[in-house]
């Protein structure tokens, strides 16, 4: 029997780009092949032939037989059972039942809070959304999406330990009453870098009290400032026209302000596609980085290269603009002149660019950042950037903290930092052997991690989502932190009530609630702190409290001058015996304390598509030289069949095949040898490797290495097994990049969960990108936009012409004419949607608030290696280059887009199903019935954006992070009435086995919009005072405003790449605007799905003097 | 060789074959009949906690139905009332009577056996996990309670009136006009449409089904009938 395949037409004659997903496409392997040609990876379980369908068939029914039987014993089901309503005695004021509730709080972080918008039902926090009433209000990440998944996490803290073990909270309460009565205590406090005003109170009473107290910060990844004490430098995006990042990643892991305007600036018709594109509005980013990060990913011009190497090319730069040096010329000819018209660019600018050095890169960076930022007159007051002074200030480092404890200048220590220092910090500082020393040490964090272990004390904190607190964002603005519930558990304490414990006389420690349901201390605290910044009084604390901020509260400024050091000697360029290894921020884990949080762990890697796992990156091109390229490219030779080797993976335990097992090399650097996998990674610089951090925190007898049982209860059930703790290898001096590293293949493999092969897309002109420069084949900037629609072979292809006329049902709402109407007919309400790739970056932000909202599950590893992750938002991520790429071959244009289902009006979807459980609304949905499903997967089949996904095991039911426990279908462990199920959306159907499931454009929160707006209709009529037959009811009464519903993806996007609405609003929405540009298109034309969901082609703006700009803006994705 | 089956043994597999015919049809039939919910639900009438009688509280005292449910023309969810809103009138009216014991336990701290826990109504109807249903949707657009829920203002104990299945809610979305009513008469459990028609010769209709339709028309009354309407 043969597949009939959608034969897409050829890439045309004449096009210059190459595009790929993954190295095993770009070499066409037969891996690659075979995830291309099958609907399921070989060795999934699955039927080979017809006798094996037979049987199964045959024993199918003889069960169903003999269960159908049984059923009939007993009755059991024959009476209802008794179901209760409980209702409050005492009703909450502001719950509705039912109906959610929404409060201002944000997240407290380390590069300044995420002011959020919590959506409660009856006192459950289920979804964070942005503040958009916030001034330093810029979507939300991934992280700050995922961040409510840990308050209800099963491995979160909930008891106090001493010593590692469980330990009575009267001990615990003991031993602060000691120590709140000794006012000699030689005490240290080990904050995190986040900024907390009341901490900032507190922390001089507690200086107040303990005359030898000392005060630190430490964040694994956060560098100190080396712009003076507490002094940064906030972007305003707005300003900029011009931006040169230097190994910044602004606007993935390393925030260093608002990054919204950024994202604004990059469309070319402006916020809200309010005005004719004009290429003069938009902004211009270079980016000088290493490895592709999301900001790297966006840039206009992108030079790679060695971390190391980053001061050289700063120092070129400020020499170029004529900032004294003494740096030496840099010797690469092609960097020289790529330097040269880098710093006229910026020069032309002055005053409207920003070069920001990455946090984690060296003081020199920094210095020679803040030296060409004040030569350009780019820093002040309506300046494009503001240096501040924060509230954190005179707090010693970790460093310091272990040469106190040394020299028994500290021997009690509060560890309140969320960071793990015992597992984090730089290995030559070896702080575990100090922190052993002291005579107390009380840890407040909301994991059991190794420092947890490692304290005298371990208390567990309360989640943001529980306490009472407040933080200043990126400028400085006053927000409030606000409880949502009380702790979970009762013995989860806030940092703010373990310090006022602290300082008060009698020690007594009481959290969540106080006495007879009084407020926490730390309300009354927090109070105090806002009633000095914005005055006494009911009505300005309660103002707080609705919009989540102080308005008009900021940093006070400041000007820092730079202190450039002089750059004798640049740095030895990496080479092949001497490779420089990245240390990296991880995209999923941060700096590793989100390790047990499942949405983040399955979440792809935004650049590698890895999950659940960290991997050594390196170029192809080093890859080759180290000779393991060969070995990347092909699968595992594993198993044999009759004595053939086959290139496909053996049947695992779970009778499933297993896919894709990744080569290992031996990393060796500092002295330390690292064994870890190793992935292709494009457009790296070459040479290096890219470590992220943060994972190996945990093993146990399931490892696949055999790594354990080793730091067990160190993780939950997500964090245990995954990745490989790269901290060992990074000193001090080399926290970022270390030089003078080795690294050698040794033969062995390890399962990596990729998902970039995964539902793989094919057409033409997938992704479209124009270039604001004019090209000699594709004409000007306007001639580009007007070609947008026509590009691939949209031109050309014939109109689509329908054989039967798509008719609905002649019984339902006759027209007035008594003929059936239109299915698609609802003169209300028809929704759409547009993502903009202009300023999509590819941060699976929207993927994780999707998750949040919608109740998707996670899988695990091992379904995700089978190509079973439920994400309904796909994030594509292709590389693209020029085949006559002069500049730089392996440096590639990183293009992202996601994908979810597009909503076509002509659903292949729909035709194909058997029992019409999925169908389209009337408003333009293509909807999904899941009681009706029944699993037959032939709408995944028949979709050509492969946006479906099927529940091949009850994940919600079944924890799928049990070994093997997917496997034992009735006999395994159930995770139902688990804290986790307190997270979902009551909204949304919890989906089970068996049933196929999609994006349905957040219709839960259109009904609720619509339904809202229905009762406006009363009020009108009450307003009439007539009777209500005679109030007329007009489309405008009953059609939801402008712009007023948003959905999950919409709402979370820092980019603001995601438009929504009623397309019936036309040009009076966002949504109508954006459809009626020049550079919207819709997927896949050509096939005639007429899809509700559009694209708006990327733009690049790149500067015509460069050397690399012709090969830029021309990144139109084909996959044939 | 004798034969083993006798002449009349001919007729046999015919015999069966109409007899097990007969039989699985006749199990059919039962099964549509009565395994639906016309049969199953309709009449549920557990016994509740407090035998509150609706008749009296209704159609005796007069209370607005959103004196107790106070959210079912804002909320999706019709609440049960708090114990506080019990209490508001009990703690003076009818304080000793012996059926308000578990009111006495969750409410009256000076009760002996006083706990504060809430009352635990069983529950009447019941729409399914992977149903929608939005009472404000409904109250808020001319349906009254009475067309889900019957005449509840005559029920000395709750009990289903209307099946609630699924072929029931659609012939209501196919045809509103047969429950539309004007806004301020939803929570008016002794409404009339005749009298209503006649209270109000300016609407200018005759008949009840004239008043559905002139309502479906003003109103916009357009309900969907496709799956996500409910099923989402």
């Amino acid at each position: 029997m043969s597949k009939r395949i959608l034969q897409h037409p050829a890439v045309p004659a004449g096009e210059t780009t190459v595009a790929w997903r993954s190295a095993g496409q770009l070499e066409d392997t037969a891996e690659f092949r075979q995830w291309l040609d099958r609907e399921f990876p070989r060795a999934a379980a699955e039927m080979t032939n017809e006798e094996d369908a037979e049987t199964s068939r045959r024993s199918f029914l003889k069960i169903m037989g003999a269960s159908t039987a049984l059923a009939g014993f007993g009755m059991a089901a024959c009476r209802r059972p008794e179901t209760y309503i409980v209702p409050y005695t005492k009703a909450p004021e502001w719950v509705i039942p039912g109906k959610a509730t929404y409060y201002a709080s944000s997240m407290p972080r380390a590069c300044g809070a995420t002011p959020l918008v919590v959506t409660t039902f009856e006192g459950r926090p289920t979804k964070l959304a942005p503040n958009n009433l916030h001034p330093d209000a810029a979507g939300t990440d991934a992280f700050a999406q995922a961040s409510v998944l840990d308050l209800y996490s099963p491995s979160r803290s909930r008891k106090i330990l001493k010593d590692a073990k469980v330990a009575q909270r009267a001990d615990l309460e003991a031993a602060i009453v000691a120590l709140a009565a000794d006012k000699s205590a030689k005490i240290g406090f080990l904050f995190g870098a986040d900024d907390s005003p009341t901490r900032v109170r507190l922390t001089k009473d507690l200086a107040a009290k303990y005359a030898s107290a000392k005060f630190y910060q430490y964040e694994a990844l956060t560098s100190d400032s080396s712009l003076g004490d507490g002094v940064k430098l906030v972007p305003d995006f707005s300003k900029a026209d011009r931006i040169l990042s230097l190994d910044c990643d602004f606007a993935g892991t390393d925030s260093q302000g608002p990054v919204t305007p950024f994202f604004e600036r990059r469309k070319p018709e402006g916020k809200g596609y309010t005005a004719k594109p004009d290429a003069s509005k938009m902004n211009r980013l270079y980016v000088v980085e290493g490895a592709f990060t999301l900001t790297g990913g966006m840039a206009d011009h992108r030079l790679r290269i060695a971390p190391s190497q980053v001061a050289g090319i700063a120092g070129q730069v400020a020499r170029s603009l004529g900032v004294s040096t003494s740096a030496a010329e840099i010797s690469d000819p092609k960097h020289l002149e790529w330097v040269k018209e880098l710093a006229a660019d910026l020069k032309a600018n002055a005053g409207k660019s920003i070069v920001l050095a990455g946090s984690r890169q060296s003081a020199t960076v920094h210095q020679l950042a803040l030296a060409i930022n004040l030569a350009l007159g780019n820093i002040g007051e309506g300046k494009p950037l503001l240096a501040v002074q924060t509230e954190t200030k005179g707090l010693g480092t970790l460093a310091s903290l272990k040469a106190d404890i040394d020299t028994s200048a500290v021997d009690t220590l509060v560890v309140i930092t969320p960071s793990n220092p015992i597992y984090d910090a730089p290995a030559d500082l070896k702080f575990a052997d100090s922190f052993a020393k002291l005579k107390t040490s009380i840890h407040l964090g909301s994991r059991t991690d190794a420092t947890a272990h490692a304290a005298t004390w371990h208390i567990p904190a309360a989640h943001y989502l529980e306490s009472w607190s407040d933080a200043r964002t990126a400028n400085g603005v006053y927000t409030i932190v606000q409880p949502m519930i009380l702790p979970l558990y009762v013995d989860c304490i806030s940092e703010v009530e373990l310090l006022l414990a602290l300082l008060s006389n009698d020690g007594k420690l009481l959290n969540g609630e106080g006495p007879k349901g009084a407020a926490s201390p730390s309300y009354d605290a927090v109070r105090a702190t806002f009633t000095a910044l914005g005055g006494e009084g009911d009505k300005a604390w309660k103002t707080l409290l609705r919009d989540g901020f102080l308005a008009g509260s900021k940093y006070t400024a400041t000007s820092p001058s730079a202190k450039v050091a002089s750059l004798e000697k640049s740095a030895e360029a990496p080479t092949a015996k001497s490779l420089e290894v990245i240390f990296a921020t991880d995209s999923s884990i941060f700096d590793g304390r989100w390790i047990d949080n499942g949405w983040l762990q399955e979440a792809p890697d935004p650049i590698s598509k890895h999950t659940w796992d960290n991997a050594a990156l390196i170029a192809p091109a080093t890859a080759k030289e180290l000779g393991i390229y060969d070995l990347l490219i092909t699968p595992e030779p594993v198993s044999t069949v009759l004595g053939i080797e086959s290139t496909f993976a053996k049947v695992g335990p779970d009778g499933e095949g297993e896919n894709r097992k990744q080569p290992m090399i031996e990393v060796t650097v500092n002295g330390q040898t690292l064994e870890i996998p190793v992935l292709i990674s494009f457009g790296q610089a070459e040479n290096t490797i890219v470590i992220p951090l943060g994972y190996g925190q945990g093993f146990d007898k399931e490892d696949e290495l055999k790594r354990g049982p080793k730091n067990e209860n160190h993780v939950g059930l997500v964090g245990v097994n995954r990745g490989f703790n790269a901290y060992p290898l990074r000193t001090g001096a080399t926290s970022y990049f270390a030089s003078g590293a080795t690294a050698k293949p040794t033969g062995k493999r390890y399962s990596m969960a990729l998902t970039q092969e995964h539902s793989a897309m094919y057409g033409r002109a997938l992704a479209r990108e124009v270039s604001t420069m004019e090209d000699e084949e594709k004409g000007a900037f306007e001639a580009q936009l007007a070609n947008v629609a026509k590009q691939g072979n949209d031109a050309h292809a014939p109109p689509n012409v329908y054989l039967y006329e798509p008719k609905s049902s002649a019984t339902f709402h006759p027209g007035k004419d008594g003929k059936a109407q239109p299915l698609i007919n609802d003169p209300l309400h028809q929704w759409g949607m547009s993502i903009d790739l202009a300023s999509c970056m590819g941060c699976n932000a929207c993927l994780v608030a999707c998750q949040s909202e919608n109740n998707i599950p996670i899988v695990g590893k091992e379904q995700v290696a089978r190509g079973r992750e439920m994400h309904w938002i796909r994030m594509d991520r292709y590389y693209a280059t020029q085949k006559d790429n002069t500049f730089d071959e392996g440096n590639p244009e990183l293009v992202p887009q996601p994908v979810a289902c597009v909503q076509c009006e002509s659903a292949p979807c729909e035709t194909v199903c058997p029992v019409n459980a999925t169908i389209h609304t009337e408003d333009g949905l293509n909807a999904m019935a899941y009681n009706r499903c029944i699993g037959t997967r032939y709408c995944a089949n028949n979709c050509p954006y492969k946006a479906r996904r099927f529940n091949y095991f009850d994940y919600n039911k079944r924890n799928p992070l049990i070994a093997h426990n997917l496997y034992k279908g009735p006999f395994g462990e159930q995770q139902r009435g688990e804290a986790p199920h307190l997270q979902k959306n009551p909204n949304v159907t919890v989906r089970m086995r068996g049933v196929m499931e999609k994006c349905t454009y957040c219709v839960q929160r259109l009904k609720d919009a619509v339904i809202r707006q229905k009762r406006g209709q009363k009020q009108g009529a009450l307003e009439a005072g007539k009777p209500s037959a005679e109030f007329q009811v007009t489309k405008e009464t009953l059609r939801i405003p402008v712009d007023s519903v948003k959905v999950a993806c919409q709402e979370a996007c820092p980019a603001s790449a995601i438009s929504f609405g009623n397309l019936l609003d036309v040009e009076k929405s966002v949504i109508g605007r954006s459809k009626r540009i020049e550079r919207n298109y819709d997927l896949l034309n050509y096939i005639g799905t007429r899809p509700r969901t559009s694209y708006l082609a990327r733009v690049k703006n790149p500067n015509p003097k460069m050397p690399d700009a012709p090969f830029i803006g021309k990144a139109t994705i084909h996959m044939v | 060789m004798a034969n083993i089956f006798p002449r009349w043994s001919n007729l046999l597999p015919l015999k069966i074959a109409v007899c097990a015919g007969t039989a699985a049809a006749g199990v059919a039939l039962a099964f549509s009949y009565y395994a639906t919910p016309k049969t199953l639900t309709v009449g549920y009438q557990p016994s509740q906690p407090i035998p509150f009688s609706h008749k009296i509280h209704v159609d005796q005292i007069g209370l607005d139905c959103r004196y107790c449910h106070s959210f079912v023309d804002v909320a999706g969810h019709s609440n049960v009332p708090t114990g506080s809103t019990c209490w508001n009138c009990h703690q003076h009216v009818q304080r000793e009577s012996p059926k308000l014991a578990p009111l006495h336990r969750s409410m009256d701290v000076n009760y002996p056996g006083y706990d504060g826990k809430p009352i635990e109504w069983v529950r009447v109807h019941k729409a399914p996990d992977y149903v929608y249903f939005n009472h404000s949707a409904h109250v808020n657009r001319g349906i009254s309670c009475q067309s889900c829920h019957g005449n509840v203002n005559k029920m000395e104990v709750v009990y289903q009136a209307e099946s609630h299945s699924m072929g029931w809610c659609l012939e209501c979305h196919r045809a509103p006009e047969k429950n539309l009513r004007p806004l301020e008469e939803v929570y008016n459990l002794n409404y009339n449409a005749e009298t209503y028609i006649s209270n109000h010769p300016e609407l200018g209709v005759k008949t009840t089904e004239d008043l559905g339709l002139k309502l479906k028309e003003e109103f916009m009354v357009k309900p969907k009938v496709t799956c996500a309407t409910c099923h989402h």
